[in-house]
């Protein structure tokens, strides 16, 4: 009964917290689901590339550099970042089994972690040069924190982009399509290597751009920085169903915005069970819809053979 | 004017493990030329288009477009070279839209706008114009083999490779495929045609080879198409 | 032939864990540490390759397993006396009861067991990427309600006060074990059965084989070694949920990768290794003195150079250092085994 009170009682701006989490989990969602796209390689290591962001916009806070050179900065660490990352480990690893891509980037994960502990230590930076967005806005007398506000609008703004990109561009159409048959889009010519820099690119500017959010949010940056929210993110991923970009954006929306709002709603000691719950839900939809929650019928499995 | 022909094999040889699918095949094509390759099944008729393409390594020989070598590129540099494939099961996308699809062809041609390409291809296949924003999974299969066609033409190749256009066709449609590689022949392109259907081939084409366990049979003219003899004799030799 | 192969298969690993058991006699108290938790690591990894090894699918959620092995020993053998100051939420009867070294060990294997057939019966049916997160899904499950439901065990604490049982001979004969079990499956007509579905699914199912019921055999019976081992390990250090976790996750995956995921000879080595290399970088982030100088790294070393190791070995040699064949022997004389293994 509690349970229900409180969910029900919760206030806006929960419910504002959790559609700012739930954004920034759909981009990554998307970060994801694009580069297992064109791949078929789930990145582990994506929520590395958010902590190097995190990391380099704690550099420029202790420096005292203006927010944009932060943020261009962090901008430049990701991509560059995940550009290597495509070099040196995805094409490699091209053709392998789903399996081994996915315990290869768990170790490369737990590489870059581990590269974060070494240079920056264990204590964490503080990355604070957009604290001023967790001020509230007074709408109509209800105060709402900007950042949940920004993490929203942000969200829809980089989802409406990438619809253009992939509905109304070249690249997009090539995308699109060597995400549903590789071999095919390249026997009609189109560029395998372009398009998987492509999908690496547009993941890694969505890294920098979570990276920019949830500095806001929880400004300590520590080398296992948005590792738990891959975790979740890669469950929502699955949960929404990988092999369509938009289902796996919608599992992302989900999971974050039902750990922010359950979060948020629940007192802690029944909060403190969620990823267990969120967990199992996952679990459950992998054996009742392998293809997940969102995927339309006769779509393929996870895996092509 | 040269005399190097657009599409040359020399003494291609393709294996897969153990499996010699294809030995030591020389044949050429040239502008507004149809060449039929026709034989049974596991002949090494698609092998051979493989090859072309680039999506499986040849052992030995070459591969010539204009004289220069394909061998050892990448299918999709293979198909920006000028090579289109219509492959095997068409391999439309399903969920994509008719336009779309057409427009994935225009990959094949590097650079440059593809409207007026596009134009070209709604006209020789006025159906495929008709459908061009529903999705093309809703097309029915000879339907989808002439967008696969169009797919192909949109790229503007100088070869067009054929892997079993009429396969699972009504006898209606597969003339309406066979009028439609004569008027691509006329426009100039050369045409590698492979095929079960060997007496339709043979009356096309300029010229069919037989293909059988990998090795060049017998080459047929068009007048062979009413020998049936002739036709079956050169399958079962 | 195969019966000197068969010999071998079991002896190369037994001599390694002999081996290493003895090395482990004639080094200080402080390196011999090191060397027991090598010796425990052999029965994690053994255990990871029980199942991941003969079945060909993935699993990220065998900790969940060592973590409760970890958790019923550690609880069960605690002296009742400390239990309040540790535990104090603990159930009633778990509260009253104390249980000796082997006994707890057995129970935990026992409980390992169970909780990976509870677990199996539903997820075995999934492979691949799906079974790779879906056990990853059990994993933090685990971890999560182990954190806080204090009922069971001492939640965010530490175990402490757990006897320290496990030493240079418990921590040998515990490895043996997994091997000697290891061994002893892979030869049985089950094991050769899911080894038979890890090469080629299909014609595994048309000739009969449950693939399924093949999995959920393996599954459990790792889940038992992977319980012992966690026995072990709760008995050799005061452990908590966050040592049973991600790191132990990785580093256990690493040294199957390494080793090679597909041989015992592979995982056994791999786990020796690794956890050599380990041991040496652990000492040398507190300084160490080679000749020559003073090694020095800064903590977090370790990690680095396992997941880069590892990362290499994956993009360079998927296979694993052993390239996934039991032990090395003639080449010709491999094969003639290897194609009556596969036939």
């Amino acid at each position: 009964m509690t349970f229900v009170a409180t969910v029900l009682g919760a206030d806006w701006q929960t419910l504002a917290d959790a559609f700012g989490l739930g954004g920034i989990y759909a981009l990554m969602a998307v970060g994801i689901g694009l580069v297992f796209g064109v791949l078929r390689l789930v990145n582990f290591a994506y929520g590395q590339l958010v902590m190097a962001g995190a990391y380099a916009l704690a550099f420029a806070y202790e420096r005292g550099w203006p927010v944009w050179v932060g943020i261009i900065l962090c901008f430049a660490v990701v991509v560059t970042l995940a550009v290597a990352m495509d070099w040196v480990v995805f094409r490699p690893l091209r053709g392998h089994s789903p399996a081994v891509m996915l315990v290869a980037t768990f170790a490369v994960a737990f590489l870059m972690q581990s590269i974060a502990l070494l240079w920056f230590g264990p204590l964490g930076k503080i990355a604070a040069s957009l604290s001023a967005l967790n001020q509230p806005w007074t709408i109509s007398g209800v105060d709402i924190r900007k950042i949940s506000i920004v993490a929203t609008a942000v969200a829809a703004g980089c989802l409406l982009a990438l619809v253009l990109l992939l509905g109304r561009t070249r690249v997009g159409l090539h995308m699109r399509a060597a995400a549903l048959d590789f071999q095919t889009a390249r026997l009609l010519g189109v560029r395998a290597n372009r398009v998987i820099g492509s999908a690496v690119l547009v993941s890694g500017l969505l890294a920098a751009t979570v990276a920019v959010m949830l500095t806001v949010q929880s400004p300590l940056v520590t080398p296992d920085f948005a590792l738990r929210d891959t975790i979740l993110v890669l469950a929502g991923v699955v949960l929404g169903g990988m092999n369509r970009l938009i289902s796996a954006t919608l599992g992302g929306f989900a999971i974050g915005f039902a750990s922010g709002f359950l979060g948020g709603a629940l007192p802690t000691n029944q909060s403190q069970y969620l990823p267990s719950f969120l967990f199992a839900a996952v679990i459950l939809v992998l054996l009742i819809r392998p293809r997940g929650l969102f995927a339309r019928a006769g779509q393929q499995a996870v895996e092509r053979v | 004017m040269t005399t190097t022909p657009v599409l040359e094999l020399d003494g291609l040889e393709v294996r897969h493990g153990a499996v010699h699918a294809v030995r030591g095949l020389s044949l050429t094509v040239d502008r507004g030329e149809i060449v039929g390759l026709i034989g049974p099944n596991g002949a090494g008729k698609s092998s051979t288009l493989h090859a072309i393409m680039g999506l499986v390594t040849s052992a030995a020989g070459d591969v010539r477009l204009h004289g220069r070598s394909l061998l050892g590129r990448r299918p999709e540099d293979v198909a920006r070279a000028g090579v289109a494939l219509v492959p095997e099961g068409r391999r439309i996308f399903a969920e994509l839209t008719v336009e779309e699809n057409l427009r994935l062809g225009l990959a094949g041609r590097g650079n440059g706008k593809g409207d007026g390409a596009l134009r070209g291809a709604f006209e020789l296949f006025p159906v495929v114009h008709e459908f061009r924003s529903r999705q093309a999974g809703a097309l029915s299969g000879g339907q989808q083999q002439q967008l696969a066609i169009a797919r192909a033409l949109v790229a503007d190749p100088q070869v067009l490779l054929l892997d079993e256009p009429s396969l699972g066709l009504a006898p209606r449609l597969v003339d309406v495929v066979f009028d439609a590689l004569q008027e691509i022949r006329e426009r100039g392109l050369a045409i590698l045609l492979v095929e079960q259907r060997a007496q339709r081939t043979v009356a096309l084409a300029d010229r069919s080879h037989v293909l059988s366990n990998g090795r060049l049979r017998l080459t047929l003219g068009p007048e062979a198409a009413g020998d049936s003899e002739t036709l079956v004799s050169a399958y079962f030799s | 032939m195969r019966h000197a192969h068969a010999v071998l298969e079991l002896l190369a690993p037994v001599v390694l864990v002999v081996a290493v058991a003895l090395f482990g006699t004639l080094v200080s108290s402080s390196t011999q540490t090191y060397v027991i938790t090598t010796l425990v690591n052999v029965s994690i990894v053994v255990a990871l390759y029980v199942f991941i090894g003969n079945s060909g699918v993935l699993s990220f959620g065998h900790v969940s397993f060592v973590a409760v092995g970890a958790w019923t020993a550690g609880v069960l053998s605690m002296p009742v006396a400390e239990k309040p100051a540790i535990m104090p939420n603990l159930a009633a009867f778990l509260r009253d009861t104390t249980v000796g070294n082997v006994g707890s060990l057995a129970i935990a294997a026992g409980v390992g067991a169970a909780y990976a057939l509870i677990v199996g019966l539903p997820l075995m049916r999934l492979s691949g990427l799906a079974a790779g997160i879906a056990t990853f899904g059990v994993l933090e499950i685990t971890h999560n309600v182990l954190r806080y439901w204090e009922k069971i065990g001492p939640g965010l604490n530490t175990f402490s006060a757990v006897p320290e049982t496990t030493g240079l001979g418990q921590a040998a004969v515990g490895a043996l074990i997994a091997v000697a079990v290891a061994f002893l499956y892979q030869r049985s007509r089950y094991g050769r059965m899911l080894r038979a579905t890890r090469e080629d699914a299909p014609a595994a199912r048309a000739v009969g084989v449950s693939v399924y019921g093949q999995r959920l055999v393996a599954f459990t019976l790792s889940g038992a070694l992977a319980g012992l081992a966690g026995g072990l390990y709760v008995h050799l250090l005061p452990v908590n949920a966050e040592v049973l976790y991600l790191d132990l996750t990785f580093i256990t995956l690493a040294m199957l990768v390494i080793g090679g995921a597909t041989s015992l000879w592979g995982a056994v080595v791999g786990a020796v290794v690794v956890s050599a290399v380990d041991s040496f970088l652990a000492e040398a982030e507190n300084g160490v003195h080679l000749p020559g100088g003073t090694l020095d790294l800064p903590s977090g070393t370790r990690i680095v150079v396992v997941g880069t190791l590892m990362a290499l070995v994956l993009i360079v040699r998927p296979a694993g250092l052993t390239a996934g064949r039991e032990v090395p022997l003639p080449r010709a004389f491999l094969r003639g085994v290897l194609t009556k293994f596969s036939a």
